[in-house]
């Protein structure tokens, strides 16, 4: 990886919009992160929590206003940009018929990762997959999956990892050890999370933010929530229900 | 609002121009070139056959444009544009087929030939129902607007290449019956052509408008009833 | 860091051929095809007998075979991308749209090649045997192969990113394809009518139909890859 990035903020979001004809599925959301923190997204089925990650991670564009990952423009800067996120979903992301070895061999050739045999090796031991490196993904858990998921998101040594309800359809032992690595990999980047668990999501972040309907209807850094209105609040609008 | 005047206009005169080609057609032009008098059907087909082809594939022109431009743009009016000459294309392109099939009949007695015009026409017809067929399909609008603007592309880039392709193999191994009625035009007939061909062009352009308007209307409709929270 | 394009292309191929070999399931879908078509065609011309030259008819069905293998192919080879939604990390990754399209491209091209150089014989065994066989140098065979495959990939690509995304999936790739093919397809049955039935001009036939063909794959190749950017972002 070249040079440190430096900037202040790791998101920076301005008037944020993306709508086609009439529906807006993001209406001017505006917010900003500092690095290094760890953002929780709340917000009903169909706030606009997916798509605001999609426009951040560069895989959708906005239809107006502006947003900053990085330093750097979601737009203008995304090819380089993507080389310095990390996107982990609730889709694994993985390739069932390839080996757990070839999966992320695969994705250090795209992202041009330095060496990738020896950072693939490191990875899978970090995860502790290791000793099924060479089995196809198709026979892994789900748990499984979401660690190798994780490797894979950390391979090219990202800015910024988002992950898209990384904690679904887990059995408390993957829990567990999502918990462990995601403790591990929070000091040196900044995470940004959409969760459905407001008492996992509160735990774990230093800012919340809640959506619904598209639009910004919370947010606060951690040491400003009251957890009592928190939750009333994060109730009332989960109970407006879909847009 | 001007708009759809002068679309109101191009109707009357469209309507108008058609009707006047229809009787000049039978009454005026070119008279019967048959000893015993009988009417040449083939040849007053042919004055709608050929400005219903040609007006289809100007229209579909325009569908693959608005594509483009949607795709450069990404702004949905140029979507509603686009959809809206392709259903203005299918309409020309059945009523070609019709023509065409008539116009088969009457000249060489088979209801269907496989001759170049036909052909490329039945693949439009199929290109342009596939077009609607495709769109049908995409929930998401704006991911049903790309792919929409890229058949059209595609597809207008496809008709030509069919056309010239099948009049390539025409010049090879000729149709053997009669020669077709694109054989020199004399100018009474020449001008019914004309005029029918500006009639049906006119006639093309209001029903563009008239349905823009119509789609805008919608739209503003769906845009109230949003705000008010429907 | 930072990958080469053409890195990432290998990349991205490899992975395929990889996929593929260790699975073989659109090898496989589409020989099983191929073969099947042939035991049909045996069923349909069974009542003709021998009142007429087969191989007047075979340029004609040997493609018609090859045109619904490829749509199982295509069809295919954008199934594993969506069904673990892994073409977001290919999205993801720092690497132009493009060489996605030229990876997926030249893959599906290199399998259908395989299955159509393969089953070409089994064709010929079955069907082309007899009177003359087939006249012209078997090596023009490979040229219309080559010649038609190249549209019949770089459209196809193209097409199946979208279908892939559409209700309708496989049908409605079939929907889309075939209409937009006729002028390959029509080339492709005139050049192989060329090479098999042979006479004085088939020559001369042959680099006309396959000058169309050239003339089609340029077009359309260059609007599939300038479109690419905007189909496989939606």
């Amino acid at each position: 990886m070249d040079s440190e990035l430096t900037y202040t903020d790791a998101l920076e979001v301005s008037g944020l919009t993306r709508a086609f004809g009439v529906r807006k599925a993001l209406d001017d959301v505006s917010f900003t992160l500092p690095k290094g923190a760890f953002l929780s997204i709340f917000g009903p089925n169909g706030a606009g929590k997916t798509t605001l990650v999609k426009v951040l991670t560069t895989l959708l564009n906005p239809s107006k206003g502006t947003a900053r990952v990085c330093g750097m423009d979601v737009v203008r800067d995304a090819v380089e940009l993507r080389s310095r996120i990390g996107l982990i979903s609730h889709n694994p992301l993985l390739y069932a018929d390839l080996t757990a070895e070839e999966n992320l061999l695969f994705f250090s050739h795209l992202y041009g990762v330095p060496d990738p045999e020896r950072r693939v090796r490191d990875l899978l031991v970090n995860v502790e997959l290791d000793h099924r490196r060479l089995d196809v993904t198709r026979t892994f858990s789900r748990g499984m999956l979401q660690r190798l998921s994780i490797a894979r998101a950390l391979l090219h040594h990202p800015d910024i990892i988002f992950l898209d309800e990384p904690y679904s359809g887990l059995d408390p032992h993957a829990m567990d050890i999502l918990d462990e690595l995601i403790a591990q990999i929070r000091g040196e980047h900044t995470l940004v999370m959409i969760s459905h668990d407001l008492t996992k999501g509160l735990e774990l972040c230093t800012h919340a933010l809640i959506l619904a309907d598209g639009k910004v209807v919370l947010q606060q850094p951690k040491t400003d929530i009251d957890e009592g209105l928190f939750r009333e609040t994060y109730r009332a609008t989960v109970g407006m229900g879909v847009a | 609002m001007k708009r759809m005047t002068i679309a109101k206009i191009a109707l009357a005169l469209g309507g108008v121009l058609t009707t006047v080609a229809f009787l000049m057609a039978f009454l005026w032009a070119s008279p019967s070139s048959y000893a015993d008098g009988r009417v040449d059907f083939a040849q007053k087909i042919f004055y709608f056959h050929v400005p219903v082809a040609e007006a289809s594939f100007l229209v579909f022109f325009f569908t693959a444009l608005y594509g483009l431009r949607f795709l450069m743009t990404k702004e949905r009016r140029f979507d509603v544009k686009a959809r809206i000459a392709t259903e203005l294309t299918l309409f020309f392109v059945l009523l070609t087929m019709a023509t065409g099939i008539l116009w088969t009949r009457v000249e060489w007695g088979v209801w269907w030939q496989w001759e170049p015009r036909l052909t490329t026409y039945f693949i439009m017809t199929l290109l342009v129902v596939a077009y609607f067929v495709l769109r049908n399909s995409v929930e998401d609008e704006e991911k049903r607007a790309i792919y929409a603007a890229a058949y059209g592309i595609l597809a207008f880039l496809d008709a030509p290449i069919s056309f010239f392709i099948t009049r390539w193999i025409n010049s090879i191994h000729p149709v053997v019956f009669g020669g077709g009625a694109n054989s020199g035009l004399e100018s009474n007939m020449l001008v019914t052509f004309i005029i029918a061909q500006v009639g049906m062009l006119l006639l093309g352009y209001s029903f563009y408008e008239m349905r823009l308007h119509e789609e805008e209307v919608k739209e503003r409709l769906e845009a109230l009833k949003v705000s008010i929270g429907g | 860091m930072g990958a080469s394009s053409w890195q990432q292309f290998k990349a991205i191929l490899h992975k395929d051929l990889v996929m593929e070999m260790r699975t073989r399931e659109m090898i496989t879908s589409m020989g099983m095809y191929a073969l099947l078509t042939m035991v049909v065609y045996q069923i349909a011309l069974a009542e003709a007998g021998d009142s007429f030259d087969v191989r007047l008819v075979m340029p004609g069905l040997i493609w018609v075979a090859f045109i619904f293998m490829s749509l199982l192919g295509l069809n295919r080879s954008f199934v594993h991308e969506t069904d673990q939604g892994c073409i977001d990390a290919l999205l993801l990754a720092p690497i132009d749209r493009p060489v996605i399209f030229f990876a997926k491209f030249v893959g599906n091209l290199i399998f259908l090649l395989v299955v159509e150089l393969l089953s070409l014989p089994v064709f010929s065994f079955l069907f082309l045997q007899g009177r003359e066989g087939i006249a012209n140098p078997v090596w023009m065979l490979g040229v219309v192969l080559l010649g038609a495959s190249i549209g019949i990939s770089g459209v196809g690509t193209l097409l199946a990113t979208m279908s892939v995304n559409t209700s309708g999936k496989d049908i409605m790739l079939t929907v889309v394809f075939v209409p937009l093919m006729y002028p390959l397809l029509r080339a492709a049955v005139g050049a192989t009518f060329a090479v098999v039935i042979g006479g004085p001009a088939s020559v001369f036939m042959f680099w006309s139909w396959m000058a169309w063909a050239a003339g089609f794959d340029v077009i359309m190749l260059v609007a599939a890859f300038g479109l690419y950017e905007f189909v496989i972002g939606a």
